[in-house]
């Protein structure tokens, strides 16, 4: 069921206008680690804008998701750099270590592994964030020590 | 003009033309993919790349690089080729490779591309992926492993057809076709099917029935709605299996998909004969021979006025002509008419008070001999022409209106050309939109301005606009030169804008701005239809809407007119060819004798008047189905002593019948249609006749029995005949609208007061509009197999989701909806887009028949309960 009251406080926040559709998107998956679907449905409504549009916009981008995420999202870096420094390794690690594959959610909605392009930070490679914390210089060694700060 | 050279060849072109459309003109292939003569380009597909000098070291576009004076262009190089090979070669990476069973084959521009390149091998490799196929929405069939992203289905849908139903989802390499929620919620028009270069996109009707190339193809024009589109229609072994619009694509739902009702099981195929209760087949001989004798009996006892005729506007102007002229000079009795007494005639008679019948004036004699289906009056140097034909806009006119308002009409499912129209009319940024109408419709997305008022409150809404005209502009002079305007401003004393603005429900500043709008307006168009023109004071609502055109328009610039939907293929043909009962064909008014129209006719029989008519003569025309307060209509049609129906289906008024003539239909037969915008469509035998016949020979063949002496051998031969009586109509030929551009307009009008009241007697807490469904048209479309049936496959009352909670009704669940002329039962379903208190119901289903509930009009109050 749809918390009406929880959405209508998000958009009450915009004038309702078509070009407050990605706004609205960001709060609503900053709030519920997703966008759902009678959410996405309403939204189309309020901001009178048609819902392939919103399913659109909200498949387009890598910030929005519409499978619910874990409560910790790790973004793991292969970008040149850390790709070069076993990035790879990392993954397969991380992935192993929680028995889910890149792009999933953990089964028990604690944790989303994601692969990102770059994080910026090339110096530290092989980098990867937890939510928006950087871990430096991750060998395969410190992923159980991370991962352990967020069980 | 321009000159310039592609591959060294001189070529002469129009200014504001693309390379690409150049040579296309001029025979030169230039390949391409996402660009469609029906869209505006957006050069994503880059495989039309042309080397342009002057201009940068790159190759060009030619889909979007315009051509200039002295430009030289090359099509063919070594680079150009390599190119358009590599990005072919990527498109095909992931390319299913089920050529073999995909529907496209053989008229697939991928195929044609790869051929074309000499593609023989894609030398790349990627990471498969896994398409989403849609298999499960009505009518259309998706396939994201065949797409190549070119968008122009999504554009059409967008930019076109204005739904916006469908739009790439992920991107980069991952971009797929997608609509966000699955079975697809759409207008299912099919046009992003037609529009798609590959088979992405499949149409279920015609899935797996032939191979493009064993179609037998033949241009005929749409025998639905009133919009004249013409068509493709492509056939095999005697069966339709596909139509297509090759120009435009567009074509709605019920003409792409509505076609198979040609092959219903339930055609009438063999002329039927009542005893004692039931039919049974009979030869023509005899059902005719029968037909004739009846008539004669009771003319012979009663005269010639008891025998009544109703024309059709699903039959052809030559059918219709000779119908008219079977009862005028055969039978000798004006008593004739049409179902669009019921709305169409209503809105010609509120232009015709205000604009004047049309006239035709300085044209010289007809011309012995023309080509078929043409005029015989050539437009002469200075022939002018007046009246109401000339202030009806052309479709092809309307994307220059600057200001279009449209009134109680929901556009495209009244008339969907009207709604491309518009949305083409957009791609002009000044244009702006103003609708009015009681519920939201599709077009409020679109529009600068949203009036909803009251049900049946436009005239008070006009009201209200005629005043806050009159406010902002006091001095205000129309251009056409009109009558009447001070005692015009004297019928607005009684109430106040702000009294106005309550009555009718809408806001005071939403008049004035509605009225800035208009007076600023260089181009003012002005829309309605069935909806509006279906009540009880449907004349009055079109007399109103005339007055604000006669006030405001400026029929000289393009665009700026009258655009009334006709509900049918040939509504308009049945005024035009004169099956009215006061007038003769080209509108001639009958001083001597007129007969009686529907209404009075109905009227006579029910109070057994010695004027009523003791048969009826009915060409197709289902009254039972279609007439306010159907079990008036059918007790008094059983007053009747003999009943003929010509039609197609055993309809609801054929089953009253004491003969049934079956009749051929649109691709069966020759003739033409005018459209709702007067455009004289051309209609060619794609099929055989089966042993049913066209309308024009059975009423021919009956007109010999009756000491008649037609002696047609073909439509065209009618026609000319017609033609000659239509000095309006002059310089017409197929696919042109009249009156012709060459005659001078000399309009003038009269003012005419409107009544300004709300017309919903009772007390009863809804209001019920009898509507029309998107998907249907008449009760032609709800015959199986038509294609819109899975859509749309019965008539549900939608209301307001506030309603059915205090109703306790839910989605699906029955309501018994009562008025004070009858009751019936209808599934519910929830739609917004009704403001609460106002629910729709389309009449197109026998069950539940909303003509039950009415008097007179489309508009009723009701109660509802939950059954
Ligand atoms: S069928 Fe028509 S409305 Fe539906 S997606 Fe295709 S173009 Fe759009
Ligand atoms: S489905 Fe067809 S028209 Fe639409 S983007 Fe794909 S290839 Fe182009
Ligand atoms: S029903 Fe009307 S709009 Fe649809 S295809 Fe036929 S003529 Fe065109
Ligand atoms: S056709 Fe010109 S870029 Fe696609």
């Amino acid at each position: 069921m749809m918390d009406e009251a929880r959405l209508s406080a998000i958009l009450s926040r915009y004038d309702g206008e078509p070009y407050d559709l990605i706004p609205v998107l960001q709060d609503i998956q900053d709030q519920y680690n997703y966008l759902p679907k009678d959410e996405l449905h309403e939204v189309a409504v309020r901001l009178k804008v048609p819902l392939t549009q919103v399913y659109s916009v909200a498949t387009f981008y890598k910030m929005f998701s519409l499978i619910p995420k874990g409560k910790h999202q790790l973004k793991i870096c292969l970008g040149t750099t850390c790709h070069l420094k076993g990035g790879q390794r990392l993954v397969a690690s991380v992935c192993n270590r929680l028995g889910v594959e890149v792009g999933y959610t953990t089964k028990d909605r604690q944790f989303s592994v994601e692969t990102v392009g770059c994080l910026g930070t090339c110096a530290q490679a092989p980098v990867m964030m937890v939510d928006d914390k950087y871990y430096a210089r991750v060998t395969v060694d410190k992923v159980s020590k991370i991962l352990k700060l967020y069980a | 003009m321009v000159n310039l050279t592609i591959d060294g060849r001189a070529i002469q072109a129009k200014k504001g033309q693309t390379i690409l459309e150049v040579a296309r003109d001029n025979g030169i292939y230039i390949p391409y993919l996402c660009y469609h003569k029906a869209l505006k380009p957006i050069a994503s597909c880059r495989i039309c790349v042309v080397e342009v000098k002057p201009g940068p070291p790159r190759p060009q576009p030619a889909c979007s690089t315009y051509v200039t004076e002295g430009m030289e262009v090359v099509t063919t190089s070594e680079r150009l080729d390599v190119i358009r090979r590599e990005l072919v070669k990527l498109v095909l990476i992931n390319h299913a490779l089920d050529c073999p069973i995909c529907d496209k084959g053989g008229e697939c521009e991928l195929q044609n591309l790869t051929h074309a390149l000499g593609i023989d091998r894609v030398d790349y490799e990627a990471q498969v992926l896994t398409p989403h196929i849609d298999y499960e929405s009505s009518l259309i069939e998706r396939h994201p492993d065949r797409c190549v992203t070119c968008g122009r289905c999504i554009r059409i849908c967008r930019d076109r057809v204005g739904a916006m139903a469908i739009h790439f989802m992920n991107r980069g390499y991952y971009t797929e076709l997608g609509s966000g929620v699955l079975p697809l919620d759409c207008e299912f028009c099919g046009s992003c099917i037609e529009i798609c270069p590959v088979g992405a996109l499949i149409n279920k009707v015609f899935k797996y029935q032939a191979r493009a190339w064993e179609l037998e193809k033949t241009e005929t024009v749409c025998p639905f709605c009133g919009g004249g589109c013409t068509y493709q229609v492509q056939t095999r072994d005697g069966r339709i299996l596909r139509v297509a619009n090759q120009d435009s694509i567009l074509l709605c739902g019920r003409g792409r998909f509505g076609f198979p009702v040609v092959h219903s099981e339930d055609r009438l195929t063999t002329p039927l004969i009542k005893e004692n209760g039931s039919f049974r087949p009979a030869s023509w001989g005899e059902a005719l021979d029968l037909v004739a004798q009846r008539f004669q009996e009771i003319m012979a006892e009663a005269g010639p006025g008891a025998i009544y005729g109703v024309g059709s506007p699903r039959a052809t102007n030559e059918s219709n002509y000779l119908f008219q002229k079977f009862f005028r000079e055969v039978l000798k009795t004006n008593n004739l008419d049409n179902p669009g007494r019921y709305h169409f005639v209503r809105g010609m008679a509120g232009l015709m008070a205000v604009f004047g019948v049309s006239q035709v004036d300085g044209l010289a004699a007809p011309a012995a001999r023309v080509p078929a289906y043409h005029s015989p009056y050539e437009v002469t140097e200075g022939a002018t022409g007046s009246g109401l034909m000339f202030v009806l806009g052309k479709l092809a006119d309307l994307p220059q209106a600057d200001v279009a308002l449209v009134v109680g009409a929901d556009v495209t499912t009244e008339l969907p050309p009207l709604g491309w129209a518009l949305m083409k009319a957009r791609e002009n940024e000044n244009f702006q939109l103003i609708v009015a109408n009681p519920r939201a419709t599709k077009f409020d997305r679109y529009a600068a301005l949203s009036l909803q008022y009251k049900p049946g409150a436009e005239r008070l809404l006009m009201g209200g606009l005629f005043k806050a005209i009159f406010a902002a502009q006091p001095d205000i002079a129309p251009v056409i030169n009109a009558a009447g305007l001070e005692e015009f401003k004297e019928s607005f004393k009684k109430f106040s804008l702000k009294e106005y603005a309550t009555k009718a429900g809408v806001d005071e500043g939403q008049l004035k701005t509605a009225a800035e709008l208009l007076l600023k307006a260089q181009a003012p168009a002005i829309i309605f239809g069935t909806e509006l023109l279906g009540q009880d004071k449907g004349q009055e609502n079109a007399t109103a809407l005339a007055d604000l055109f006669l006030l405001v328009g400026k029929p000289g610039n393009p665009g700026s007119g009258v655009y009334m939907a006709a509900e049918k293929a040939n509504t308009l043909g049945l005024l035009v060819v004169g099956v009215l009962p006061d007038r003769l064909p080209g509108f001639i008014p009958i001083d001597k004798d007129p007969g009686l129209n529907l209404e009075q006719m109905l009227e006579a029989l029910e109070t057994g008047h010695d004027n009523a008519p003791q048969a009826l003569y009915a060409l197709g025309g289902d009254l039972v189905r279609w007439l306010p307060n159907r079990s008036r209509t059918e007790k008094l049609l059983k007053k009747l002593k003999f009943i003929v129906v010509q039609d197609a289906f055993l309809t609801d008024t054929a089953k009253l019948a004491d003969v049934i003539l079956p009749v051929a239909i649109h691709v069966e037969q020759e003739g033409t249609f005018f459209s709702s915008d007067s455009k004289l469509g051309l209609l060619r035998k794609a099929l055989p006749e089966n042993g049913v016949r066209p309308d024009w020979q059975i009423i021919m063949e009956l007109a010999n029995r009756l000491g008649g002496a037609f002696k047609y051998v073909k439509p065209a031969q009618i026609f000319q005949e017609l033609a000659a009586q239509l000095p309006v109509c002059a310089g017409l030929a197929p696919g042109h609208c009249f009156p012709a551009p060459g005659l001078t307009a000399k309009l003038s009008g009269q003012f005419v007061p409107f009544e300004q009241d709300i017309s919903l007697p009772g007390r009863r807490p809804y209001t019920l509009i009898v509507g029309k469904s998107l998907q249907h048209s008449g009760s032609y479309t709800t015959h199986q197999p038509c294609g819109t049936l899975m859509v749309t496959p019965g008539a549900r009352l939608k209301m307001n989701p506030e309603d059915a909670v205090a109703l306790n009704l839910g989605a699906g669940e029955t309501a018994k909806i009562i008025s004070s002329h009858g009751e019936i039962t209808a599934s519910v379903s929830l739609d917004a887009d009704l403001p609460p208190g106002v629910v729709l119901l389309p009449d197109h289903f026998g069950e539940p028949a909303a003509n039950r509930l009415t008097l007179n009009s489309n508009l009723v109050r009701v109660t509802i309960q939950k059954m």
